[in-house]
């Protein structure tokens, strides 16, 4: 029996507005659950019905198999990490701590106990007779996880929690949230707009946009075989660069704007799909770590490759690799329904712009801005998806 | 020429400082002076001349014992009516506002609305249908009957609001919620704790509102010994040959003596301000920044 099971979640504003539409999702004992997507796409409203702080407008929520939807949030034994912490600013770190223990009518001696415990995991023993406004962000953020901890909850909530860190206090939260999750075994739900969170903390990751889930399943699964264009251009930093191409005869070329480019067999036979795109428009997606630049000493250069022309117009040196941002004449896709609230807003048609595109290439390879550049890729790489639809053409 | 356009409107801004300072403070050390000198000094000489301790303490003596201490009886039938309006109005204003702000109900906005509509409302316009409420039920005459009305406070109910709805994040009740709070511990043990600042600056403006208010007692309290300060002075004054010739009465009441009256009747409103007045700051800032 999964500890947190939602069947058709449906959220309806008094306005008309559906911020979630008939989400279904299981969420496994231990299992670490993110919802990723854009501000807006409904991830928190969703998550705010499993704790019982919104309204449920259709649809089930069963925690540990037990419907739970006219149930009040302080009886559904969860545990719940906010965005901007929420802690008592007139409680010391301790009495936060330690507050729901103490709400449940437990011992004084056990509260005390526990809460030692547990700011001693957290490496809060220094600060536990301090209020939170003398704490820094990065120690408000543990008290709020110690907060949800010390109560031994059956799911575990999280909005966001290290969107207010900077960023190198992030990298090392999200570890340390990751390790305390595993360390705990408690099914956790994880909200977060940001895609390397998304990939590096989660078990699944369910993507949403406009109250839906596109896709949902293992981080490397979802990066590898992205289902829509909208799920392939959100995840990986940088995005998947999204080229509008006229497929060849036999889907034996691609016209990438003016250039044309061969390909082997072998696309075809991995994508059978293609056939049916033969002299039509398709969209074609190649990750920026796909790409290598011919002639340079670090070009990963094989024969069957493909390759085109780019012209160099910034190069930004991140010191374990480079970023080149090059443009084509082919024209850049970004999938109208990355921004739209409309959920069939693909349909309605791509926008697009001069082929602007980036390239991930080791540190030590040597480009100049202006420079035009041969850019290679293995074509297994290859991602075509369907431009009126968006769906990926991949079986 | 920058140097001198500098020191152009320093001496612009000085200039106008001082006339306000002298406009607002030159009366207050005018009436502190008074109880030291005679009435006939008071009248004819030097108005910020310093007397002596003598025509003080003669003031305050013959102020003091007036009527078989008078004074001292309007001062506590004062502090009665002030701190009793004062604590029923903090029991009523601060859940109001704090419901009001974070909770949804039947008619919330209306009764918003209503609030805000009532309190600019002249108090003087509500003493006559306040009379006949009290007349009807047989209060007039007793302290409820101006205890009570000093209770409606709808400013407090509307600072409280602004006050939860600005400084009081959802999130942190939800976290209550969440913790294990029902509805009336959310309120306080977290809500309440935090309005320390609002708490202070509703009893400061409900003090000075409820010290300061005549018509509403002066309709309500027809015998003299349940008079508060500010009906009292004004019977006394309107007794005074000094300043009602015309009365004809033997008041043995002068200047000096009303001046030490007048005296007793601001000192609690500002001595409540020197202690309140952090909190009324933080108070009036509160949520005016995103933390």
């Amino acid at each position: 029996m999964a500890p947190v099971s939602l069947e058709k979640l449906t959220k309806v504003y008094p306005n008309g507005y559906e911020a979630v539409h008939e989400f279904d999702l299981e969420v496994a004992d231990g299992e670490f659950m993110i919802l990723v997507g854009p501000s807006g796409c409904g991830k928190t409203t969703a998550m705010r019905m499993v704790a019982g702080l919104e309204e449920i407008s259709s649809g089930i929520v069963r925690i540990n198999g037990e419907v739970v939807n006219d149930v009040s949030p302080r009886d559904r034994d969860i545990a719940m990490v906010f965005q901007n912490y929420a802690l008592y600013p007139h409680m010391t770190v301790g009495e936060n701590i330690g507050f729901a223990l103490k709400m449940k009518h437990t011992p004084k001696a056990e509260v005390e106990k526990k809460v030692h415990e547990t700011a001693a995991i957290l490496g809060l023993t220094e600060w536990i007779d301090r209020k939170p406004g003398q704490l820094s962000g990065g120690q408000r953020q543990r008290v709020a996880m110690g907060r949800a901890i010390v109560r031994e909850p059956k799911v575990f909530l999280m909005d966001e929690p290290l969107s207010n860190l900077d960023a190198k206090l992030r990298v090392q939260m999200r570890a340390e949230v990751a390790r305390i999750q595993r360390r705990l075994g408690v099914a956790t739900i994880y909200v977060t707009h940001d895609q390397v969170e998304a990939m590096t903390m989660g078990d699944r990751v369910a993507v949403m946009r406009a109250g839906v889930v596109l896709q949902c399943d293992k981080p490397q699964t979802i990066y590898d075989h992205p289902v829509n264009l909208f799920v392939a251009g959100f995840m990986g930093s940088p995005s998947m660069n999204l080229f509008e191409a006229h497929l060849g005869e036999g889907a034996m070329t691609l016209m990438l704007g003016s250039q044309k480019v061969d390909l082997p067999a072998t696309v075809l036979s991995a994508t059978p799909s293609l056939a049916r795109f033969a002299n039509k428009e398709v969209v074609v997606g190649i990750r920026p770590e796909s790409l290598s630049i011919a002639g340079t000493k670090t070009q990963r250069g094989a024969k069957d490759h493909i390759s085109f022309e780019g012209d160099v117009d910034l190069v930004e040196a991140l010191g374990s690799e480079i970023l080149v941002h090059f443009s084509t004449d082919a024209h850049r896709v970004e999938a109208e329904g990355m921004y739209s609230e409309d959920a069939e807003g693909l349909d309605a048609g791509l926008i697009t712009q001069r082929g602007e595109g980036v390239a991930r290439v080791p540190p030590e390879t040597q480009v100049v801005i202006g420079e035009r550049v041969k850019l290679e890729v293995n074509p297994t790489r290859l991602f075509f998806f369907d431009p009126t639809s968006g769906h990926s053409l991949a079986d | 020429m920058r140097f001198f356009n500098r020191v152009w409107s320093r001496a612009v801004i000085y200039i106008v400082l001082l006339a306000f300072t002298a406009f607002f403070v030159v009366p207050v050390i005018w009436l502190l002076f008074s109880p030291f000198k005679t009435d006939h000094q008071l009248v004819f000489e030097n108005p910020f001349a310093f007397g002596t301790f003598a025509n003080l303490a003669h003031a305050v003596h013959v102020m003091f014992t007036f009527e078989d201490y008078a004074l001292l009886n309007w001062l506590k039938n004062s502090a009665i009516y002030s701190f009793g309006g004062i604590v029923i109005a903090l029991i009523c204003s601060i859940p109001a506002g704090y419901g009001l702000a974070h909770t949804q109900f039947f008619a919330r906005r209306t009764l918003l609305g209503i609030t805000l509509f009532v309190m600019i409302m002249p108090a003087t316009a509500l003493v006559l249908p306040l009379f006949l409420e009290a007349n009807a039920v047989h209060a007039v005459g007793t302290p409820l009957s101006v205890i009570l009305p000093f209770s409606f406070f709808p400013f407090g109910v509307y600072l409280a609001y602004i006050f939860y709805s600005s400084s009081v994040p959802k999130d942190l009740l939800a976290a209550a919620r969440i913790d294990g709070c029902n509805e009336w511990d959310v309120f306080r043990r977290i809500a309440l704790p935090l309005a320390r600042p609002i708490i202070a600056l509703v009893t400061f403006f409900a003090f000075v509102a409820n010290w300061n208010n005549f018509f509403l007692p002066f309709v309500m309290l027809p015998n003299s010994t349940n008079y508060p300060l500010p009906i009292g002075l004004q019977d006394l004054l309107s007794a005074t040959p000094a300043f009602n010739p015309g009365q004809g009465g033997q008041v043995p009441i002068y200047r000096p003596e009303l001046a030490v009256a007048t005296i007793v009747a601001m000192a609690p409103v500002m001595i409540v301000f020197l202690f309140a007045q952090r909190s009324l700051v933080s108070g009036l800032l509160a949520g005016a920044t995103k933390e």
